[in-house]
């Protein structure tokens, strides 16, 4: 498979961006100034963008809780998600959703969503949608390991297949539900194998390896823009932080803490694009110095921005 | 006390070769059912101790704890001891540590691949290699019970000598002179750049292969030697085939389900210990099925044909074998 140099690069600059934007928001949480609660994605940035690389603005996804990557991924914009966090007026929901209800429906962002297991149908009512409509488009639903002991997964994964919908079903195995080790909440290891039940394929890859969740997710987008049905890829991750900021992760090992902060996604990457002559240090460094810029500028926005008055809580209550 | 290892690697067959091609997801639990059968196999040549890699998913232990209870094991079960990273890496140190503690024999779940780690740990003990993964041309088919025997015999020495034990090939990578790894099978030459998710499966970036071994009935890229000109297992030779315009196309499986044609330009016999310089760079080079080292410009990079390989039993050699010195029979009967 050929992957430019512009694609590498282009998809460097998401994963620092979206590296930049949760340790900006994790900074913000803690001095107290985010009204709610975050859930962030850092140390998982290969698998949005690995599989959002591969999508247009008229393809569809699905977030989690766990969601200020995919969305940055899908090309949200990190102004309007900044403001959404701080609740003003001039976020995505109007600063009534806050970290977890991020939706652009323009983009084909269906939305975060704080129920786990939510965006599973969800997004196989999209794949409908385009297999009905006949757009060629495609519907992608990220998920957790945690997830996928839900009815939702396994309700939604047998539709997606006896209706051949234009699914990619993309499960962020991270190894934690919450705070439960995934060995404690079910008895298999790759979720992948779960695919077997629905006769579609499953493979499971190194969600770490940006290169590796981009060749997957091609090859499972094309087969769906084909009509040949949904597909089901496990991204073996970790996140770096908690499950919400504030969590002490007391359930996590010194060890297993070592071992995958030696496969950050984002130093592979750097290192790949070094010893390719893709890119010089200062190359890089030039891109985290302007996706920094771009962070500071959201929160400045979202700063200056109004926060809703009292009566906004009666509006956007139903569709007109 | 004859002692046999099991390394069962969770990872195999799940790769992407299920959505490029039809490779079937292999499910752990169906490895765990297979264990089963193997340790109750082995159980019934009188095999009383195993070893085992430990990993993820717990593939030994969820088969122990599966048994019946009137099928209770009269075995010792014990994990190596080993640190486990989650990698193939695992699957090479289990053998490090079986080879050390001097099994009699290894019985192997996974592909080619699996295989490869293996043989790099492996030292002289023969290998059950049973078939778990997508392209298999060194492991067998073979149902689980019937290897957990044979791995029980030859283990014991007894009933089985080492005429049911055959040496393999090899082949040696190099990469600027020095050695980087082994394949057992096929080192495959691509125009790529990335290891990526690994799997080969566009017979259009191929450029050059060496196999050790090529028949039509193998699946993955040794079966385009096999449609060319077949070389076999213990033949001390393998093939060297280059692509590109002005030759011939063939169609060969180069994966499950998928049979492409592919243009070859040329091929030749390649002689046990000959060098065979890897002629187009940068590339990617594949070993048994598996994108594994970079070649990037500037370097140089060879193979090295080798009857150097692991040593594999011959199942239905070593049962025949075994069942001429009377491994089964547990009283005398008169021969009409």
């Amino acid at each position: 498979m050929e992957l430019t140099k512009e694609k590498l690069l282009d998809m460097y600059k998401t994963m620092v961006r979206i590296r930049t934007f949760e340790m900006k928001a994790a900074e913000l949480f803690a001095a107290g100034k985010l009204p709610g609660f975050v859930h962030l994605y850092a140390g998982e940035e290969a698998v949005a963008t690995g599989v959002c690389a591969n999508l247009t603005d008229k393809d569809y996804i699905t977030s989690t809780h766990r969601g200020h990557g995919h969305l940055i991924a899908k090309g949200g914009k990190i102004d309007l998600m900044m403001a959404e966090l701080f609740g003003r007026t001039t976020g995505y929901c109007k600063g009534k959703g806050g970290s977890m209800h991020i939706a652009d429906v323009d983009l084909g962002i269906l939305g975060a969503n704080g129920i786990v297991g939510a965006g599973q149908p969800i997004a196989t009512g999209a794949g409908f949608a385009c297999k009905y409509k006949k757009t060629n488009n495609v519907a992608v639903c990220f998920f957790g390991d945690g997830a996928s002991n839900r009815g939702t997964f396994h309700e939604s994964l047998n539709m997606a297949s006896i209706w051949k919908l234009p699914v990619i079903f993309v499960a962020e195995n991270n190894m934690y539900g919450i705070s439960n080790y995934q060995k404690n909440h079910m008895n298999v290891t790759d979720i992948a194998d779960r695919a077997a039940a629905y006769g579609i394929p499953g493979v499971t890859v190194d969600g770490n390896d940006v290169i590796a969740v981009y060749e997957a997710a091609a090859e499972a987008v094309a087969r769906a823009r084909k009509g040949d049905g949904p597909s089901l890829i496990e991204c073996k991750t970790w996140r770096h932080r908690g499950h919400f900021e504030g969590d002490p992760q007391v359930y996590k090992k010194p060890e297993e803490q070592e071992a995958w902060l030696k496969k950050d996604p984002i130093p592979r990457l750097e290192a790949k694009l070094i010893e390719l002559k893709y890119a010089s240090q200062a190359d890089l460094d030039a891109i985290k110095a302007d996706v920094q810029a771009e962070v500071e500028a959201a929160v400045r926005f979202a700063e200056s921005s109004p926060l809703p008055n009292p009566d906004d809580v009666f509006t956007d209550v139903y569709a007109d | 006390m004859a002692v046999v290892g099991i390394i069962a690697n969770p990872a195999s067959g799940k790769d992407i070769r299920r959505l490029v091609a039809y490779g079937t997801v292999f499910d752990n639990q169906e490895k765990v059912n297979i264990v089963r059968r193997v340790l109750l196999g082995l159980a019934a040549t009188g095999v009383r101790q195993v070893v085992y890699m430990p990993d993820y998913y717990g593939i030994v232990p969820k088969a122990l704890d599966g048994l019946s209870s009137q099928h209770h094991l009269s075995l010792e079960v014990n994990p190596v001891d080993m640190e486990l990273t989650g990698t193939q890496i695992d699957s090479y140190k289990a053998a490090v540590e079986m080879n050390r503690l001097g099994v009699g024999c290894m019985i192997i779940l996974g592909g080619d691949g699996t295989n490869r780690m293996v043989a790099k740990g492996c030292g002289e003990v023969p290998l059950v290699p049973v078939s778990t993964g997508t392209n298999n041309v060194f492991p067998e088919m073979v149902e689980g019970t019937i290897a957990g025997l044979a791995a029980g015999v030859v283990a014991g020495g007894r009933y089985c000598g080492s005429l049911a034990v055959h040496p393999t090939k090899k082949i040696h990578i190099y990469k600027n002179g020095a050695p980087v790894d082994i394949a057992l099978i096929d080192a495959v030459v691509l125009k790529d750049t990335f290891i990526g998710s690994r799997a080969v499966w566009d017979a259009g970036r191929i450029r050059q292969v060496l196999v050790t071994q090529g028949e039509p009935h193998n699946i993955g890229i040794s079966s385009i030697a096999g449609n060319l000109e077949p070389v076999g297992i213990q033949e001390r030779r393998g093939l060297v085939v280059e692509f590109g315009e002005g030759g011939i196309t063939l169609k060969a499986p180069i994966a499950p389900g998928l049979i492409q044609p592919v243009k070859v330009r040329s091929h030749r016999t390649v002689e046990i210990e000959e060098v065979v310089s890897v002629a187009e760079v940068p590339c990617v080079i594949a070993l048994d099925g598996e994108r594994e080292v970079e070649v990037k410009e500037g370097d140089t990079a060879s193979f090295r044909l080798t009857f150097d390989g692991p040593r594999v039993v011959d199942i239905k050699l070593a049962l025949r074998e075994a069942v001429a010195r009377g491994y089964s029979r547990e009283e005398q009967v008169t021969r009409l």
